[in-house]
């Protein structure tokens, strides 16, 4: 046996730190509560999807080969965080993970003839993927369904490619998330076939976690707003003559939902470095940064709202906005479960390295 | 951001291959017991440890370390982990304190053999009255000429049964002026009047009750000054909690305890996958093919994997509690072997389970309750004393 030792170093380069705070400009200025309001129950905004493509956001993250700015993950993950904090009705995160999505497959020398790339790298084609389709057969609600006319998907061991010259209807949800029902058999979609066989399978799984990991940067910024939010009420509202902070029954909430916000960034900051760098290394980060996302933001926006007493269940007070946002937002790529399915894959990798066969007993 | 592997240079992979030998030739691991991060490290390993300067790597080779680094350390961990050996000594948090609040004589006489790994040392803070509130300590230190006379009573002094010196908080004024009237003294154990009687713990670790009847130690004992015992003991205190650790982006972010803890959680997770794969469901099947067990150790997989990314402070209760929630899961999802001790006819991995069903309560206890974590943590988020 040999050790084997990894770095666990967090920090973010200047340029990554230069990259969050113009990234806040721009999405606290042309993002604030009016305008997401404003653009519900579509949950889109044409304007600010200008800003965003006007500031040269929409290829943030896919690779200069492929007529992109070169970043990595990483900086999809931090754009990701920038656009929970502010629940930006704009659909960047599918549009990059398709991006690179369509970079990858191109690499793969897979046939995107169907496809007016350069609209999709402006942002005047709007496309996303459909990250349940190795999972759900048929129709199946896609995120950013309802404003995307480009959808990738995996369908009989290929991966396809979905076009709509028309719009799908939005199928209306709490969080007013721009989520639609596409069928590759419907009559409005033509279908093609991008990449056929075990190279399609191998690049979809990577999409997946792509996707997870964009999914999950975005809840973590829902979480972080969200837990900001929980704190400075909690210091401004006076119940018994005191701040409710005081109170050890509001702090300890406070410092419950502090550690999933830390935690679900840390877990999905690393799940973005090592499937950027290393992506054979722990195959399930994706999922479990997914996951882990996914149950902290379900968890401590409801305590958020909480703290808030009976103004946080009223539909005008911003928290609640937050709490409808997560629903949304964490669960149409499958929820948990759907993530520890393929969390659970690591356990036969475990098996297998510690050499285990089933015994009769 | 970095999470690649790392490269050994030749004088790490020599310093591996030592360790290796060391522990290979002193200790042999018992695979019943789950949860080292009680036990201290094995004597024989100590003094050969010592011999080289990693008991205390990182000090200077002068001060008795090894002049070794952060990736150093992090391999001697990780080395002693995989033989399921313990690493605790307790020393290495008070040699800055002696170093810094130590009198002459004991700088000249203990802290040597401290560094040497040749003295040992226990915790003396918790009372019967007091344990998160470490403040209201009245264990009493009355001065008479060049001597002190202690009265009193301490709990959980774990290892107090076999260490040279305990790291003893005194009360030295009126107790009603709390902090302000502690004073901090290293008192050998062996003087006359202290006495170590043992408390059995879940799990089945030692700890102790020590009692202080008309101890008598010269005043070159104190550390500190008088009544300053608060800050000349919150020092180590904050490096056990996992406060201002600066890494150099090798060691894990999780603090002492929760990396200690985490080790013990992934050694549980093994363990679920071990049962998992030893046992077969009515049908025939592997029960690491049950959905529900899947979904079990899956959970437990994601836990773990939180537990390393919980930064500072946020570790050892995030650790604590995920460890105790798994250990409950899992004993359940293994019934009715989850509860048979390992050994017993039918076990087999299900004795790590059940054992650490027993051991994970202590670790949000222990070393700070959770409670006093969130106490921190709400102060750190700028929230006000609690009402």
């Amino acid at each position: 046996m040999s050790l084997t030792l990894r770095r666990n170093d967090y920090s973010l380069t200047d340029e990554q730190g230069q990259l969050v705070d113009m990234l806040r400009d721009i999405f606290t200025e042309q993002s604030p509560i009016a305008v997401v309001r404003a653009a519900e129950p579509l949950g889109f905004d044409q304007k600010l999807w200008d800003t965003v493509k006007e500031n040269g956001l929409v290829t943030i993250s896919v690779p200069e080969s492929a007529g992109g700015d070169g970043g990595g993950l990483v900086e999809l993950v931090l754009a990701g965080i920038e656009i929970g904090r502010t629940a930006a009705p704009v659909p960047l995160l599918d549009q990059v993970v398709a991006l690179r999505a369509f970079a990858a497959l191109k690499a793969a020398g897979a046939d995107l003839a169907g496809l007016d790339m350069d609209a999709a790298l402006a942002g005047d084609l709007i496309v996303s993927i459909a990250p349940i389709s190795t999972w759900e057969l048929g129709s199946q609600l896609i995120p950013s369904g309802a404003v995307a006319k480009a959808v990738l998907a995996f369908k009989d061991d290929s991966i396809i490619l979905m076009s709509r010259k028309t719009l799908a209807p939005q199928a209306q949800n709490e969080g007013c998330a721009p989520v639609a029902w596409w069928s590759p058999t419907d009559s409005d979609v033509a279908t093609t076939t991008v990449l056929e066989g075990a190279q399609a399978l191998a690049t979809w799984e990577l999409v997946q976690r792509e996707w997870r990991i964009a999914t999950a940067s975005s809840l973590v910024g829902l979480l972080a707003i969200s837990s900001e939010m929980a704190r400075e009420y909690a210091l401004d509202r006076k119940a018994f003559g005191v701040t409710i902070a005081k109170f050890q029954a509001i702090s300890h909430q406070l410092a419950d939902i502090h550690m999933d916000v830390v935690t679900a960034r840390n877990m999905t900051l690393k799940a973005a470095w090592l499937t950027e760098n290393e992506p054979e290394y722990r195959p399930e980060l994706a999922a479990m940064a997914m996951a882990h996302a996914t149950r902290a933001a379900l968890r401590s926006t409801t305590k958020a709202a909480h703290v808030y007493g009976g103004m946080g269940i009223t539909l005008e007070a911003d928290i609640s906005l937050f709490f409808r946002k997560v629903t949304s937002w964490s669960l149409v790529g499958g929820g948990q479960r759907r993530d520890l399915e393929e969390i659970a894959r690591a356990i036969d990798t475990r098996a297998a390295e510690l050499q285990l066969q089933s015994s009769n007993r | 951001m970095d999470f690649s592997q790392v490269d050994f240079t030749p004088e790490q992979l020599a310093l591996e291959s030592e360790i290796r030998e060391i522990i290979e030739a002193n200790w042999t691991p018992n695979y019943a017991h789950i949860a080292v991060d009680h036990d201290r490290m094995p004597v024989k390993v100590r003094m050969e440890f010592a011999k080289r300067g990693l008991l205390h790597p990182d000090l200077p080779k002068d001060q008795g370390g090894a002049g070794l680094g952060e990736l150093e350390l992090e391999m001697i961990a990780g080395i002693a982990d995989e033989y399921w050996m313990p690493t605790n000594v307790s020393n290495s948090m008070l040699i800055p304190t002696l170093e810094k609040h130590g009198s002459a004589w004991l700088k000249e006489h203990v802290l040597p053999g401290i560094r040497r790994g040749e003295i040992t040392t226990c915790l003396g803070y918790s009372e019967p009255d007091n344990g998160s509130d470490i403040a209201a300590a009245t264990t009493k230190a009355v001065q008479d000429g060049d001597t002190w006379v202690i009265n009193g009573q301490k709990m959980w002094t774990t290892w107090g049964n076999e260490s040279d010196y305990v790291f003893l908080l005194a009360r030295t004024g009126a107790v009603e002026e709390k902090h302000r009237t502690l004073t901090m003294f290293l008192v050998p154990m062996d003087t006359p009047g202290v006495e170590a009687t043992p408390v059995w713990i879940l799990g089945g670790g030692r700890t102790n009750v020590t009692f202080y009847t008309d101890v008598t130690v010269s005043d070159q004992y104190r550390i500190g000054p008088v009544n300053e015992g608060w800050n000349v003991m919150s020092e180590p205190l904050a490096t056990e909690h996992g406060a201002g650790v600066e890494t150099q982006g090798v060691a894990p972010v999780n603090g002492t305890m929760g990396q200690t803890f985490s080790r013990v959680f992934e050694k549980f997770v093994d363990a679920s996958i071990k049962w998992a794969a030893s046992r077969k469901t009515a049908d025939g099947k592997s029960r690491l093919e049950d959905p529900i067990t899947r979904m079990a150790i899956a959970e437990a997989m994601l836990d773990l994997e939180m537990c390393w990314n919980a930064e500072g402070e946020l570790g050892k209760p995030m650790s604590a509690e995920a460890l105790s929630r798994n250990a409950d899961r899992m004993a359940d999802i293994a019934a009715p072997e989850g509860l048979l001790d390992f050994g017993v006819d039918g076990s087999i991995y299900a004795g790590n389970i059940a054992s650490e069903r027993q051991h994970a309560p202590g670790t949000s206890v222990y070393g700070g309750t959770t409670e006093i974590y969130r106490n921190n943590l709400a102060r750190r988020l700028g929230l006000p004393r609690p009402y």
